[in-house]
């Protein structure tokens, strides 16, 4: 593309086309736009245009292609093409610096955006001169230039920040400090002696200001990676004018709105950021000014508003105290009680007040509030800094402080007895202080696990906490009533379990509460007491104590998901899980309406999941139901097949993604409910089951093969008759599972119920087949996990099938195939099978080919026997062997393959540990003691002889102690 | 380096880690942002006027108002002639010119061209006050920088000082000392073009217990100049021969000279293996070990830095350090006042405990962990970065019950609270050390246990925090933590990856087996 007018033209009338409404002419002006962004002189078009074009939405158009355009193609990629030519490189960087200065700020912006874009990339080697470039602007006197380099000099070294040291980063950074050091330390000097000069021209200090607060950012990416020689010689002015700066103030610079922060406050905020770097990093040179820094940050405290506007210069500099007051060699500055004192009354009682904001969110935005309260997502606001403060300053003046705040919480208690109506707050935050000042470490299992031994918590709760909760009114102040709730909640482990009984109705109470936070409130903190263990392990609450409560606990938590804003409130369903949990067999009765209200729950939900929370809770709610009810009556199992089976095939059809693996899980539990021969419509269900759509969703897998495996426990005989043609659909999923490496134990679990239950001549003609596949694995790609499956899985069969069915379908396959298996992967290998389960198969496995497979004793694989029965022994015997090759470190092997599906989503779903070998054999090692001496029996003196001539002298001596314990001799 | 370790990389937690990344040699930044730092030993030094007379009486005939001013045009004049008197005064004032306290006009008296003609006067033994001039003079300009030096030794300089060496007035072969010491501090090009002229065997024989201690203290400093600098490091035949001399001066009583000693020796273990091996065997590393802990900072610094670098070699050598007895003295380093020291001695332990679990143990047994984790609490940042080094290598190599002692120790409040550094790298190596830990208690079946505990500590809080952090692989390696120990039964996604398929129908072909 020529650089000529036809072609601006062009460019004008497809650029005003993208921003057209109409698709159908937007999208192919966008297309054209791509299909040339290639072409040579393209970015300089769009430069011509973004400054000469005749209309300001043209330019700004232009501008923004431009930006998108720098970040798709800029960066060079190895091994492909360059997308932008050398010459058009060169002219964008020769001109955009001295553009983006004389554009206004919106298409500014843009170009500012585009130089750090390629900044990334070419700066410095590329770009040699950008810099010397900018730093010249320093001195044109124009601060909406010298603001436009602050920017793009911003944006371009804020990676310091976060970027790892190496010697290339360093050298770019000493490079910008040789070159921007002096310059930016003079602007900084000479933009606060423009400040005073011009402190009665609110617009000209608000440019001012706006530099100060770039400067100051550059500063602190500047030094963060470690303390510039440069910076260290310049401390004095820089530190001097920084706190001088904290000190200031000016009417003109204040700002009416409450929310936004104004200039003053951003600045001084990334003043206390600076000075809390310095005192981290650079303790050793910034120690002969952090004194005066901590008196700035304090006075800035002290004279500070309640203003939203100021939360976060408030917090940055509570914060810096709280880091600073916990350093042994600074604990003089805090000591004076006096000092103390006025802190506690200055700064942190103040910042502990429940503002109207925060009201607000109470009220309108209660999500949030909870979020922030109860989760600990309040890092950044007033109460928190507040509160870490008087953990910092407890270190070393527990007692002081304790003293100092007990006087206020007094006084405070007193002014909302006074008027508790109008004076609820000071009530608020005199049981934020006790909290935050006894709460000395915090979990959301346990609550506070060490409490300040100095504030007596339970006398406290008697006398002002439990009152609140008494009163008849469950609307009233409910601030203070979420206030008590959670006083309840965290400090649970440390008021006594009678006073926890009291509560407990009194909670249930407030499960009616209208507000969201009181009833969130409440249904959390009894989901938490139930979760509280006692002694020997079981609840500190017990079923029978829950007695009385049951029947309003259930419907006022099944009442308050009616609740306006509460209908899928994750809290009140975990309430609900837990209550089951906990009740046990006393909510049977309930169980007609608890499941026709799960059952609507569940289909109101299942239109639109969006609480991934709630809904696991629910499912976990509706198999605890399951499960309790069908504990006392396994009939029921029917009349809950009635009720969900509607729902479940609605979200099958609908393909609702979220809730297929919870559906299959369900579906598992009852099916394995079943006693008696798998019902119908199950088996109607069964080849929609095995669908390949199904298989490519990993979430689905586990839960799956989980529930095919209750069909092959429960129906295997009705597949085998009824859905034979089925058979190789499920062993092509088994396939699939084996092809992958993350799969490949789900395969094995599912393989393993195939050989466990279903009959032996349905399965028979793939009987080669998949072993062939599994060897073709084992040759490819065996990974540790694949042995440890594999050798479980052949040993399974071999007690399914008998040891001489193993060697033969192997020695089929190819000949002397089973001695390399044992040789090269049972002998070796089988040390590192894990579990109880697992192990046991084996060694039954192997005792069976020691015992019962002739060719073991009269073939060349005799030579192999000794071997084989001193790795067995070596299983019994041996610390399980866990080495990893090294390159196997890297693939995932987190979910270790136990017998058993170890996919455990819901919970109260989860099946018991199965054993197949279980009514077998009870003790392997008695079990090989007497088919050795079975097998001594048949062939006398052959075992003997065996045993003496190879096997080590260890592994004989564990050998005669089975033998003696089995009370069994070999001949 | 040969792999080491060889017995960890069997146990579990090692697996797939480069043990060599374990050892750290003191981080050898090319580039510094920072001040030049005090306490490293000067690399090349300017002999000023008042100093020097009080240090060495023997120049007391060199009394300041003799000199006479000269124009530049006038000393160009002079000592281009052959009036030796005009070149003896020409070159004096060069040489005062150069020795005054402030800003040396040394690139100006360098392009008077007229350096090859100094060069030339230290080759005239007939006029010793001329000699000692010229020497004077080109071991200040020496003393400036590369470019300085270069003029210096193009003017053939290092042949004519490695003969003055031996020249009869002490004072004139002290000074040929320094300008050599000024060549050789340069760097390694210069330093081996002094050991090409054959510089040890005079230089050497300089030192005999009649030394005078201010020759003593030159001698010295000029040897560790010769030990100084990598790539390469200074020849190992000569290395053999300075070594015998060193140990000898590290016995002296003069603390500079020991210093001196100390630092060289410093540079002769911050090197390969090899060298390091070359030091102990000499056997000195009880004495150095002993000045480790001498009250005076020069002496202390290069005496850690030494043995801080002999750690950094094979587990052997480690250990001739901890049999030297290195880490009873360590405690009182971790705790000294100064926070280079602190540093210093964090990053000695760091590499001890980068060794095997029997090496760690005398850790604990010698008392470490309390020291250890005051660091991690209050030390200065830069020793505490060092510090989480320590534990990272502690729980990467130590056994389990190790590790549990660590923890026993109280280091976890420390290293937690540190995850707020503002420092990428040591967020990260935290956030590693934890994946150790909770490596370690899942051996143990104690996950669970330390879930609360770094919950209670607020560690948890820091680490969710971190998931915003900028840099990827901070916040990749603190999703990784709360992914695997942190989802508690909320628990959802196993998310296994789907591997590659296309095996829908369930049938293979046969292929040969071998395994």
């Amino acid at each position: 593309m020529e650089l000529s007018d036809a072609n601006l033209q062009t460019l004008t009338e497809y650029l005003k086309k993208t921003l057209d409404p109409d698709p159908a002419i937007r999208r192919p002006a966008e297309k054209f736009l791509e299909s040339v962004e290639g072409s040579q002189n393209y970015p300089l078009l769009l430069l011509t245009l973004l400054e000469k074009s005749q209309e300001n939405v043209i330019k700004v158009c232009a501008s923004v292609t431009f930006k998108n355009y720098i970040k798709r193609n800029w960066r060079i990629v190895e091994d492909e093409p360059n997308k932008i030519c050398e010459s058009d490189r060169i002219a964008i960087k020769a001109n955009i610096v001295p553009l983006m200065l004389s554009s206004p700020e919106q298409i500014q912006k843009q170009l500012s955006d585009a130089i750090s874009i390629i900044g990334r990339e070419d700066f410095p080697q590329k770009w040699p001169d950008l810099l010397t470039e900018m730093v010249n602007r320093f001195q044109s006197g124009d601060f909406h230039v010298i603001n436009g380099v602050l920017r793009t000099a911003h944006s371009l070294f804020k990676r310091y920040r976060h970027e790892f040291k190496s010697n290339e980063l360093w050298t770019e950074i000493k490079l910008v400090l040789d070159a921007f050091a002096l310059p930016l330390t003079n602007l900084f000097k000479a933009t606060i002696e423009l400040c005073s000069t011009h402190a009665n021209d609110a617009s000209a200090l608000k440019v001012l200001f706006s530099s100060l607060i770039l400067i100051a950012k550059l500063f602190y990416s500047l030094n963060f990676q470690d303390l510039p020689e440069f910076f260290e010689d310049n401390m004095e002015t820089w530190m001097t004018n920084f706190h001088s700066l904290l000190t200031l103030d000016n009417k003109l610079l204040q700002t009416d709105d409450e929310e936004e922060a104004g200039l003053l406050e951003l600045l001084k905020s990334q003043i206390c950021d600076n000075a809390a770097l310095y005192a981290q990093k650079y303790d050793e040179e910034f120690q002969p000014y952090l004194p005066r820094f901590v008196t700035a940050i304090w006075n800035l405290l002290v004279t500070t508003g309640q203003e939203v506007k100021y939360d976060l210069l408030v917090s940055n500099a509570i914060q810096f105290l709280a880091s600073v007051c916990e350093r042994p060699h600074y604990k003089h500055l805090f000591e004076d009680q006096n000092t103390l004192t006025s802190i506690c009354e200055k700064v942190i009682v103040p910042n502990m007040e429940f503002r109207a904001a925060d009201e607000e969110a109470f009220e309108d935005n209660s999500e949030e509030y909870i979020r922030r309260d109860l989760e600990g997502s309040d890092i950044d606001t007033r109460r928190r800094a507040a509160c870490d403060l008087v953990r910092g300053l407890c270190k070393f003046f527990e007692g002081p402080v304790t003293g100092i705040f007990s006087g206020y919480v007094n006084s405070m208690l007193q002014e909302y007895a006074k008027n508790p109506s109008v004076n609820w707050k000071h009530k608020d935050a005199a049981i934020y202080l006790v909290t935050s000042l006894a709460s000395k470490a915090q979990t959301q299992k346990h609550g506070i696990t060490q409490a300040n031994e100095l504030v007596n918590l339970t006398e406290f709760f008697v006398n002002h906490i439990q009152p609140d909760l008494k009163s008849a009114t469950v609307n009233e102040f409910p601030v203070l009533k979420a206030d008590g709730i959670k006083y309840i909640m965290i400090f649970r482990n440390q008021v006594p379990k009678e006073q926890l009984l009291v509560s407990i109705p009194l909670l249930i109470n407030h499960l009616q509460a209208e507000s969201i936070v009181v009833h969130t409130y409440a249904a959390h903190a009894l989901e938490r007491l139930f979760t509280m263990r006692g002694t020997n392990n079981a609840t500190l609450i017990t079923a029978a104590e829950m007695a009385p409560f049951v029947e309003v606990l259930l419907t006022n938590l099944f009442k308050a998901l009616t609740l306006p804003g509460s209908s899928e409130n994750e809290y009140i369903m975990k309430a609900i899980m837990r209550s089951f949990s906990l009740l046990q067999e006393s909510i049977i009765p309930y169980i007609p309406s608890v499941i026709t209200q799960l059952t609507q729950k569940l289909l109101a939900v299942s239109k639109n999941p969006s609480k991934p929370h709630f809904n696991h809770y629910m499912f976990e709610s509706i198999c605890l139901s399951i499960r309790i009810t069908c504990k006392a009556n396994p009939e029921a199992v029917g009349s809950f097949e009635e009720a969900l089976f509607l729902v479940f095939t609605e979200i099958l059809q609908n393909d609702v993604q979220e809730f297929i693996p919870y559906v299959f899980q369900v579906m598992s539990l009852l099916l394995e409910m079943h006693k008696n021969e798998i019902p119908s419509s199950y088996m109607a269900l069964f080849p929609h089951l095995l669908q390949p759509v199904l298989w490519e969703r990993t979430g689905n897998i586990p839960p799956l093969v989980r529930l095919l495996q209750a069909y092959l426990e429960r129906g295997a005989s009705t597949i085998a008759s009824a859905a034979a043609d089925k058979i190789p659909g499920l062993l092509g999923v088994f396939q699939k599972l084996i092809a992958s490496k993350a799969n490949d134990h789900q395969g094995f679990y599912l393989l393993n119920s195939i050989i466990e239950h279903m009959p032996p001549e349905s399965v028979d003609q793939y009987r080669k087949q998949i072993f062939i596949l599994l060897f073709q694995r084992l040759q490819n790609s065996k990974t540790t996990k694949f042995i440890k499956s594999f050798l479980v899985f052949i040993n399974l069969y071999c007690v399914r099938y008998g040891a001489l069915a193993l060697q033969e379908i192997f020695d089929s396959i190819q000949p002397k195939m089973f001695g390399m298996v044992l040789e090269k992967i049972i002998i070796p290998e089988i040390q590192k099978v894990s579990g109880q389960v697992e192990k046991k198969i084996c060694a039954v496995g192997i005792t069976k080919i020691l015992t019962e497979c002739p060719p073991m004793m009269d073939t060349e694989y005799t030579k192999l026997w000794t071997p084989l029965l001193q790795a067995l022994i070596g299983l019994f015997e041996l610390p399980e062997d866990d080495t990893i090759p090294d390159e196997e470190h890297f693939i995932d092997i987190e979910d270790t393959p136990g017998y058993q599906t170890a996919f455990s989503q819901l919970a109260f779903a989860g099946k018991k540990e199965h054993d197949p070998v279980g009514q077998m054999v009870n003790n392997p090692r008695i079990h090989l003691a007497q088919s050795l001496h079975k097998l001594s029996t048949a062939c006398p003196g052959r075992v003997l002889s065996m045993l003496s001539t190879s096997l080590n002298a260890e592994a004989l001596q564990y050998l005669q102690g089975y033998l003696q314990a089995a009370s069994v001799s070999l001949l | 380096m040969p792999v080491k370790h060889t017995e960890h990389m069997t146990k579990f937690k090692n697996k797939g880690k480069d043990a060599t990344a374990l050892r750290r040699q003191r981080v050898e930044m090319s580039i510094q942002l920072r001040k030049a730092r005090k306490d490293e030993q000067i690399l090349k030094r300017r002999n000023i006027s008042m100093h020097l007379k009080e240090e060495n009486p023997s120049l007391g005939q060199d009394r300041p108002e003799e000199i006479v001013q000269l124009s530049l045009e006038e000393i160009v004049a002079a000592v281009n002639g052959n009036n030796t008197k005009l070149q003896l005064l020409a070159t004096q004032a060069i040489r005062s010119m150069l020795s005054r306290h402030k800003e040396p006009p040394i690139n100006q008296i360098i392009e008077l061209g007229i350096i090859p003609r100094v060069v030339e006067f230290l080759g005239r033994a007939d006029n010793a006050p001329l000699q000692f001039e010229a020497a004077w003079a080109l071991t200040n300009i020496a003393s400036g920088t590369s470019e300085h030096t270069r003029a210096v030794v193009e003017g053939g300089a290092i042949p004519a000082f490695i003969s003055l060496l031996s020249s009869p007035h002490m004072h004139i072969s002290e000074q040929a000392v320094w300008a050599l010491g000024n060549v050789a501090g340069d760097g390694p090009l210069y330093r081996d073009a002094v050991f090409a002229h054959d510089v040890i065997p005079p230089l050497l024989a300089l030192v005999s217990p009649a030394t005078p201690v201010g020759f003593l203290r030159n001698i010295t400093w000029t040897l560790s100049n010769l030990c100084r600098n990598k790539n390469p490091c200074p020849p190992l035949d000569a290395v053999q021969k300075i070594l015998p001399i060193l140990i000898c001066l590290l016995q002296h009583e003069d603390k500079e000279i020991i210093s001196d000693s100390c630092w060289a020796v410093s540079y002769l273990t911050d090197g390969c293996n090899d060298r390091i091996q070359v030091v102990v065997d000499t056997g000195i590393l009880p004495r150095l070990v002993e000045l480790m802990d001498n009250p005076e900072l020069i002496v202390m610094t290069p005496a850690l830095r030494a043995i801080g670098n002999v750690v950094t070699g094979t587990d052997q050598q480690t250990q001739a350090a901890i049999d030297a007895g290195v880490l009873a003295v360590l405690p009182r380093l971790l705790r000294h006042m100064k926070p280079t020291i602190q540093k210093e001695a964090a990053w000695t332990l760091s590499n001890i405990a980068a060794g095997p679990c029997q090496q760690i143990q005398q850790i604990i047994t010698c008392g470490l962990l309390p020291p250890l984790v005051e660091v991690l609490d209050k030390g200065d940042f830069k020793a505490q970065k060092e510090a989480v080094w320590v534990v990272a290598n502690f729980t990467t190599g130590g056994t389990v019950d190790q590790v549990v002692e660590l923890i026993r120790a109280g280091v976890l409040k420390p290293l937690l609270n540190l995850l707020s550094a503002k420092d990428s790298k040591t967020i990260l190596i935290i956030l590693d050390t934890i994946s150790n830990l909770f490596m370690a208690a899942e051996t143990m079946g104690e996950a669970e246990k330390l879930c609360l505990l770094v919950e209670e500590l607020d560690g948890l809080e820091k680490i969710e925090d971190l998931q915003n952090h900028e840099n990827n692989m901070v916040y990749r390696a603190a999703l990784n933590i709360l992914e695997k120990y942190f989802s508690g039964e909320e628990t959802t996604d196993l998310e296994p990856q789907t591997g590659p398929d296309g095996l829908y129908d369930f049938s293979v072909e046969k292929e040969d087996f071998d395994f």
